[in-house]
C-alpha cells in the first residue's frame, strides 16, 4: 500500500514538464504580444536604428504625403541590437526592403561587409550619388559602386550644458590643459565634469575617437593607410597618448562615479539636467540630450581638445548611419525611388537637421550647436570615425571591451592596444 | 429475468473494454518524428557542418577550413575566459539555487495557512520573461547611491556596502548569478515539493513513534526519498547554467570588458557581432558536447543514489 503513494521518476518528470510548458507558454504569449504584423502588399518595410528615427521618419512621412498609394511599415532597433535581429533576417533571406547600414567597413552590418555578400542593391545610377564628396566616398562605396544613402556627417565632440558651465564660470576649452582646468573648476562646484555611460558599449569608444584625431591624425593623416599596409599599429602610435588621457580624466575624478555601471540614458539625463556639465557624444544624439533638458537652448557643442596645440586639435566627423535597399527586395523600384527622394537637397537637409548633422552636400543651415566645428571641416581637419576604416567587425567590439576593462582597472593601456592590434590583423 | 438481463449487459461491457485495449501500431508516430527530423535534426546537423567553414552568416561564400575553428578556440583568450565564467556561474547557481529551492519547499510543505499563497509568490518569478527580470534587476543594481539596492542599503545604515553591482568587473558575475538564482529558485522549489509529496506519511509517523527528531527524519527519510527530485533539479540547473545567455546579454552584454562573458554570449557575438558564423558554430558544437557529457555523468552518478520505498 505504501508503494502506491511514492512518486516515480516518470511522474516527477511529468510534473516538471507541466511547469516547463507553463513557462514556455508564458514566454510564447509575451513574444506574440510583442511582434508586429508582416509587411502587407504595397507597403515598404523599413527598419532603422534608434538614432535615425527623427530624420528617417520625417522623410518617410514627407514621401508618403507626396506619393498617394505609398505606405510604409517602420520600426527601430537599439544600436547594440541591430546586428542581431536584422543580420539574422538578412542571412535568412527575410530582409526588409530598406534597412539601416553602417558606413564603411568596420562592423558586421557595415556597407562593405553586406555588399560583399551580395545583399545590397547598387545605387550608383541615382543622381545624388554624383554629389558625394571625395573624402566620404569610402563610407558609401565598395569597388566603386554606391550602396548606401546617408544624410551627412555627424560631429563628435562635447555636448555641454551651458548653465553648468556658467555656474562654474568657465568657457569651452580649446586645449587639453584648458580642458583639465575647466573640469577642475566644475568639480569644485559639485558638478560632474564629464558624464560617461560606459555600461552601454558604443559609448566607450567616443572619448578615444574624440582624442585620436589630435594625437594621431594631425601628425599622420594617412595613419589608416599605414595601418592597413602593416606599417603602423595602435600600440605604437598616438593611441597610447589618447588612452592615457582617458585614464587621466578618470583618475582625476572628472567622470561620474561608476562609469561602467552607468548607461547612456543615465548619462544623457545627467547632462540635460545639469548634474553633469558635458558628455563626449556624436551630434546625431543632440536631440536626445535636448529632450532631457528643461530647455533645448541649454545645450551646445564644442570640439573636445586632445592636445595643447590648438592647431593640432583635429575633429572626428563620421558619416552618420545610413540606409540601403535590400538586393532581394520585391519592391526594389519603390525603395530606390524613396532613396532618390532622400537625395533631393530639401529632403537631405530636413533629415540632416533632424539628426543635427552637417548635410552631405549643398549649402544648408546647420544646427547652431555645430558652428564651432565648421571651420575645422573646411580646413580639412576632420577624419572619419575610426571604425569606418577598420578592416573587420572585431576591432570595434574589442575596443568597447578593453575600454571597460581599463575603466574597471583590469588591464593596461599597452595590453589594451595590443588586443586591438591582434583584432585588426584577423581576417574579415 | 431482470437479473439475467443485467448480467448479459455487464458481459457485453467487458468485451467492449477488451476490444478498446488494442495497442496502436508504431507508424502512428511517423508524422511527429518527421516534423522533429525536419525542424530540429536537419538544421542541427547542417549547422554543425558550418563549424568546419569560415561562413560569415550572410551570403553564400563558405570555405572548408577543417579543424581550424577548433584550434582557434583552444587559443582564444576570450573564449577560455568565458569558459571559466560559465563554470563558476554554473557551480554557484546549481548549489545555491537548489539549496534555496529545497529550503523553500520544506518551508511551504507544512500546514501553515499561507502555504498556497507562499508557493505562488515564490514561483511567480519563474513565469516572468528572463529579459524583463533582467531589466528590472538592472534598475535594482543601479550604482547611483539613491537608487535600487544601494538606496535600500543606505536606508538601513549599511551605506558602506554600496557597490557598482554590474559595473565592477570583480562583482558583475556574481550579481548576474544572484538574479538568476532569484528567478529560478521557485522552479527548484516546485520540483522538490513534488518530491516531498511523494514521501509516505507513514514513514514519518513510525519514525516519530520511535522518537526520531526533525533533523533525523529529514536525514534518513526525506533526503533519501528526494533523490529523484535532486536528480532532476541538479540536471536542469546545470544545463541552464552552462547555457546561460539571456540574463547576461540583457544585464551586462558580457561586460564590463569580458568579465561576464559565457560560452553562450561568446558564440552569439562571434556569429552576429563579429560575423564569424563558422567559428561560432564550432563553439556551439563544443558547448553542446560538453553539456551532454556533463549531463550523462551527472545522471549516472545521481541515479545510483536513488532509492525506492
Amino acid at each position: 500500500m505504501a508503494l502506491d503513494r511514492s512518486v516515480s521518476r516518470r511522474r516527477l518528470l511529468q510534473l516538471a514538464g507541466g511547469a516547463t510548458v507553463a513557462t514556455a507558454l508564458g514566454g510564447a504569449l509575451a513574444a506574440c504580444g510583442g511582434s508586429s504584423g508582416t509587411s502587407s502588399s504595397g507597403t515598404l518595410k523599413v527598419i532603422g536604428v534608434g538614432d535615425q528615427e527623427p530624420g528617417l521618419r520625417k522623410v518617410l512621412d514627407s514621401y508618403k504625403s507626396a506619393h498617394s498609394g505609398f505606405d510604409f511599415n517602420l520600426s527601430f532597433a537599439p544600436a547594440d541590437q541591430v546586428q542581431t535581429a536584422l543580420r539574422t533576417q538578412l542571412g535568412g533571406g527575410n530582409a526588409p526592403d530598406v534597412h539601416v547600414v553602417y558606413p564603411g567597413s568596420g562592423s558586421a552590418m557595415s556597407m562593405v561587409q553586406l555588399s560583399k555578400a551580395g545583399l545590397l542593391a547598387d545605387l550608383s545610377s541615382q543622381s545624388w550619388t554624383q554629389k558625394v564628396p571625395d573624402g566620404f566616398k569610402g563610407a558609401f562605396q565598395n569597388d566603386g559602386k554606391t550602396y548606401i544613402f546617408s544624410p551627412g556627417s555627424s560631429m563628435l565632440g562635447a555636448i555641454y550644458n551651458k548653465k553648468a558651465f556658467a555656474t562654474a564660470g568657465v568657457e569651452p576649452p580649446t586645449t587639453w590643459s584648458e580642458l583639465l582646468a575647466v573640469c577642475e573648476k566644475l568639480k569644485k562646484k559639485g558638478i560632474v565634469p564629464i558624464a560617461l555611460g560606459a555600461q552601454t558599449p558604443w559609448i566607450t569608444q567616443l572619448i578615444p575617437y574624440a582624442l585620436v584625431p589630435g594625437t594621431v591624425y594631425a601628425k599622420t593623416p594617412d595613419f589608416d593607410d599605414k595601418m592597413s599596409a602593416g606599417q603602423a599599429s595602435f600600440a605604437d602610435s598616438g593611441w597610447v597618448d589618447a588612452m592615457n588621457k582617458y585614464l587621466e580624466l578618470q583618475k582625476k575624478g572628472y567622470f561620474n562615479d561608476n562609469p561602467n555601471g552607468t548607461t547612456y540614458e543615465q548619462a544623457t539625463s545627467m547632462v540635460g539636467t545639469g548634474k553633469a556639465a558635458m558628455a563626449v557624444q556624436v551630434s546625431a544624439v543632440l536631440s536626445a540630450f535636448r529632450a532631457a533638458a528643461p530647455s533645448p537652448d541649454d545645450l551646445s557643442m564644442f570640439p573636445f581638445p586632445a592636445t595643447d596645440v590648438a592647431a593640432d586639435n583635429w575633429i572626428p566627423a563620421g558619416v552618420v548611419v545610413g540606409i540601403a535597399v535590400s538586393a532581394k527586395s520585391k519592391k526594389s523600384d519603390q525603395a530606390k525611388s524613396f532613396l532618390e527622394y532622400c537625395g533631393q537637397q530639401d529632403n537631405l537637409n530636413a533629415w540632416a537637421e533632424a539628426v543635427s548633422c552637417v548635410p552631405l552636400y549643398g549649402d544648408a543651415k546647420v544646427d547652431a550647436a555645430l558652428t564651432s566645428f565648421l571651420p575645422l571641416l573646411k580646413a580639412n581637419k576632420a577624419v572619419p570615425f575610426m571604425d569606418q576604416r577598420w578592416p573587420n567587425a572585431e576591432v570595434q567590439p574589442t575596443h568597447f571591451a578593453v575600454v571597460q576593462q581599463l575603466l574597471g582597472g583590469k588591464t593596461t593601456v599597452q595590453d589594451a592596444l595590443k588586443k586591438l592590434d591582434d583584432a585588426y590583423k584577423k581576417s574579415a | 429475468m431482470t437479473a439475467s438481463a443485467v448480467l448479459v449487459r455487464a458481459d457485453e461491457a467487458k468485451r467492449t473494454r477488451r476490444r478498446g485495449g488494442i495497442v496502436p501500431p508504431w507508424w502512428f508516430a511517423v508524422p511527429a518524428v518527421l516534423v522533429y527530423a525536419v525542424v530540429v535534426l536537419y538544421p542541427s546537423i547542417a549547422g554543425a557542418g558550418s563549424a568546419f567553414t569560415d561562413w560569415s552568416g550572410v551570403g553564400s561564400a563558405r570555405t572548408f577550413v577543417g579543424a581550424a575553428n577548433f584550434k582557434q578556440l583552444v587559443h582564444d583568450d576570450q573564449a577560455l575566459g568565458a569558459l571559466r565564467n560559465t563554470l563558476l556561474l554554473t557551480v554557484a547557481i546549481v548549489v545555491i539555487q537548489n539549496a534555496i529551492g529545497l529550503l523553500l519547499a520544506l518551508g511551504v510543505h507544512t500546514r501553515i495557512r499561507s502555504r498556497m499563497i507562499l508557493r505562488m509568490v515564490f514561483f511567480a518569478p519563474v513565469v516572468v520573461s528572463p529579459v524583463m527580470v533582467s531589466f528590472l534587476w538592472k534598475f535594482v543594481y543601479n550604482p547611483a547611491p539613491d537608487s535600487g539596492l544601494n538606496a535600500a542599503l543606505g536606508a538601513v545604515g549599511l551605506g558602506g556596502l554600496r557597490q557598482d553591482w554590474l559595473g565592477n568587473p570583480s562583482l558583475a558575475l556574481w550579481s548576474v548569478a544572484f538574479t538568476v538564482i532569484w528567478q529560478c529558485a521557485g522552479y527548484s522549489m516546485v520540483i522538490f515539493l513534488a518530491g516531498l509529496e511523494g514521501v509516505p506519511a507513514e514513514l514519518h509517523e513510525s519514525a516519530m513513534v520511535d522518537g526520531a527528531g526533525t533533523v533525523a527524519r529529514f536525514r534518513h527519510i526525506t533526503w533519501p526519498l528526494l533523490a529523484p527530485a535532486v536528480t532532476i533539479n541538479v540536471m536542469l540547473s546545470t544545463v541552464g547554467g552552462l547555457t546561460l545567455f539571456t540574463q547576461i546579454i540583457a544585464m551586462t552584454n558580457g561586460g564590463p570588458g569580458y568579465a561576464t562573458d559565457t560560452l553562450s554570449t561568446v558564440l552569439y557575438k562571434q556569429a552576429f557581432v563579429y560575423g564569424k558564423f563558422g567559428y561560432s558554430t564550432a563553439i556551439a558544437l563544443v558547448l553542446a558536447i560538453f553539456v551532454a557529457a556533463v549531463t550523462f555523468l551527472q545522471i549516472g552518478y545521481l541515479r545510483s543514489r536513488e532509492t525506492t520505498v
